[in-house]
């Protein structure tokens, strides 16, 4: 009987060795990676503040534009031509990239926000992966946390379509925790709305695969005025 | 595909406009050195209310509005310090076609200190119009850009909605060959965006307002805000600040509060970087 317990649990060790890329993404999507997602609300703060968030519908109805019309969109469609670039070791593409991605920031505080968290993911990756190509050129100037995590999936060799879903996941988790201080909702509800997104969120992932670069668009009046509002909100929880 | 300016069996009439201008500084004045204008789009004679450095041209659309398939084309080149206005006499419409783009497209190159205004009239899109706007902008190193849209959805007096159609406006600003400022705005007719507050929160009228080529420091952004604070408004609006310039937009029932307030703020940026007080073309108030 041990010798048959044995041998049924030793393959399954192997099983997950082979497949590394796994952990690799739930460690890059991780709520825990340490770039200080949670400290901010992308003008969540402001939309429950004014009452244009009330409830979960109205949170979850705010997250899935963000995902299907809205900035989440554009940064999925983003992360995929920077991954490719990434892959064919096209640092120029990539770059240019990234200047047109911060260049379609419509707040000084969704600008920051983004380049306060690529660099310290691209500083993080650089102390997981001491030989990280390019990392000088990467240093140099700003950097959108959508485009750090692109180099992470691809150079973890994690696929470009998980990657996109790992993202936009983390993306939905991080603003659901927000909601659920500011609206607020228990954690059961907000483990319901994660839930309820999960469609959305493929969706969004497969839009982002498949996106020509003219048809790259948003309609986020209600996020960037919710955003400006917030530079000047004058009690808050989150960043700006 | 019809001839410029030329119509065909199959659909009403199908324009095909085109106009080139170039600017160039003669001593203390801005002449308009280049003009090409090919149906139906047209320019009146540029006059100069407010002295000779500031050109301004009335850029005029005979046929008042798009159809699908009209495509009409403006192509803007501000030579070394020209400094150029322009405006339209009266509302764009974009109107209902039978799922066929109406496109316009503007292409503006700004030489080493030069400065364009781009402050058209309101835009009405019809329900079922298919619209794509275009604007791209290129920067010289102290060349300087501030322009305007206001986009009114379906004629909301009549309670027209925008419940088909596609509409389109892309701006993009260039320096050096990198963007300074890329807005892709896009909404389908019918979208639930319209209500949503993530959209425009049933609003009919969006505005944006971009100045761009110099960074703005915070209290030039506290008084665009403080502006729009001071009367009392019936729609929302915001102002931030872009990495070279400012941003501000609207969402409301009103295009004239939004350029109400558009006027304000320019004369605020009026004011601070070219030490004059906005000059309102006449147009505007008939």
């Amino acid at each position: 009987m041990a010798v048959t317990a044995m041998s049924s649990f030793v393959p399954r060790i192997s099983r997950m060795a082979e497949s590394p890329t796994l952990l690799r993404l739930l460690q890059l999507a991780s709520p825990s990676l340490p770039v200080g997602a949670y400290s901010y609300s992308e003008g969540l703060e402001y939309a429950v503040h004014a009452g244009w968030i009330r409830d979960a519908c109205g949170l979850r109805d705010w997250l899935r534009h963000g995902l299907l019309v809205g900035a989440a969109q554009l940064e999925a469609a983003v992360l995929v031509r920077v991954y490719d670039a990434w892959g064919v070791d096209d640092i120029g593409r990539l770059r240019d990239w990234d200047d047109w991605l911060s260049a379609t920031r419509e707040t000084e505080e969704l600008r920051n926000q983004s380049h306060d968290m690529g660099r310290a993911l691209l500083r993080l990756l650089r102390d997981l992966e001491p030989t990280l190509p390019h990392a000088t050129e990467l240093f140099a100037t700003a950097c959108n946390f959508t485009t750090a995590f692109g180099i992470a999936a691809a150079h973890w060799a994690i696929a470009r379509d998980d990657a996109t879903i790992g993202y936009l996941q983390s993306w939905v988790a991080n603003l659901v925790g927000a909601g659920v201080k500011l609206i607020p909702l228990g954690q059961t509800a907000g483990q319901q709305l994660l839930w309820d997104l999960q469609d959305n969120i493929a969706c969004a992932a497969h839009i982002a695969q498949r996106l020509p670069d003219e048809d790259l668009g948003v309609s986020n009046w209600g996020l960037a005025l919710a955003s400006m509002a917030h530079e000047t909100q004058y009690s808050r929880l989150f960043r700006s | 595909m019809a001839s410029p300016g030329g119509c065909t069996a199959e659909t009403a009439c199908i324009w095909r406009g085109q106009l080139d201008l170039g600017f160039a500084r003669q001593g203390e004045r801005t002449a308009l050195v280049e003009r090409r204008a090919h149906m139906p789009l047209a320019i009146q004679r540029p006059f100069y209310p407010e002295g000779p450095q500031i050109c301004h041209v009335l850029v005029l659309h005979p046929p008042g509005g798009m159809v699908g398939g009209d495509r009409l084309e403006i192509d803007l080149d501000l030579k070394l310090g020209a400094q150029a206005l322009l405006t339209t006499p009266s509302a764009g419409k974009w109107y209902r076609s039978a799922r066929r783009q109406a496109l316009q497209q503007i292409h503006a190159r700004l030489a080493d200190d030069a400065h364009l205004e781009w402050l058209p009239q309101e835009t009405i899109v019809f329900d079922g119009a298919y619209v794509r706007q275009s604007q791209h902008v290129e920067l010289a190193p102290r060349a300087t850009w501030l322009g305007w849209d206001i986009t009114r959805f379906g004629r909301s007096a009549r309670n027209e909605r925008f419940l088909t159609g596609e509409w389109r406006n892309f701006t993009e600003v260039w320096r050096d060959g990198r963007p300074l400022w890329i807005d892709r705005q896009r909404i389908a007719g019918g979208d639930r965006l319209f209500d949503a507050t993530y959209g425009l929160a049933g609003q009919p009228v969006v505005g944006s307002l971009v100045w761009l080529g110099q960074p703005v420091v915070a209290a030039v952004i506290e008084a665009a805000r403080a502006a729009w604070r001071a009367s009392p408004r019936s729609g929302e609006a915001g102002v931030t600040r872009l990495t070279q310039g400012m941003l501000c937009r609207y969402r409301g029932p009103s295009s004239a509060e939004a350029r109400q307030w558009f006027g304000e703020v320019w004369d605020l940026l009026r004011q601070t970087f070219r030490a004059r007080p906005a000059c309102s073309p006449r147009i505007w108030n008939t």
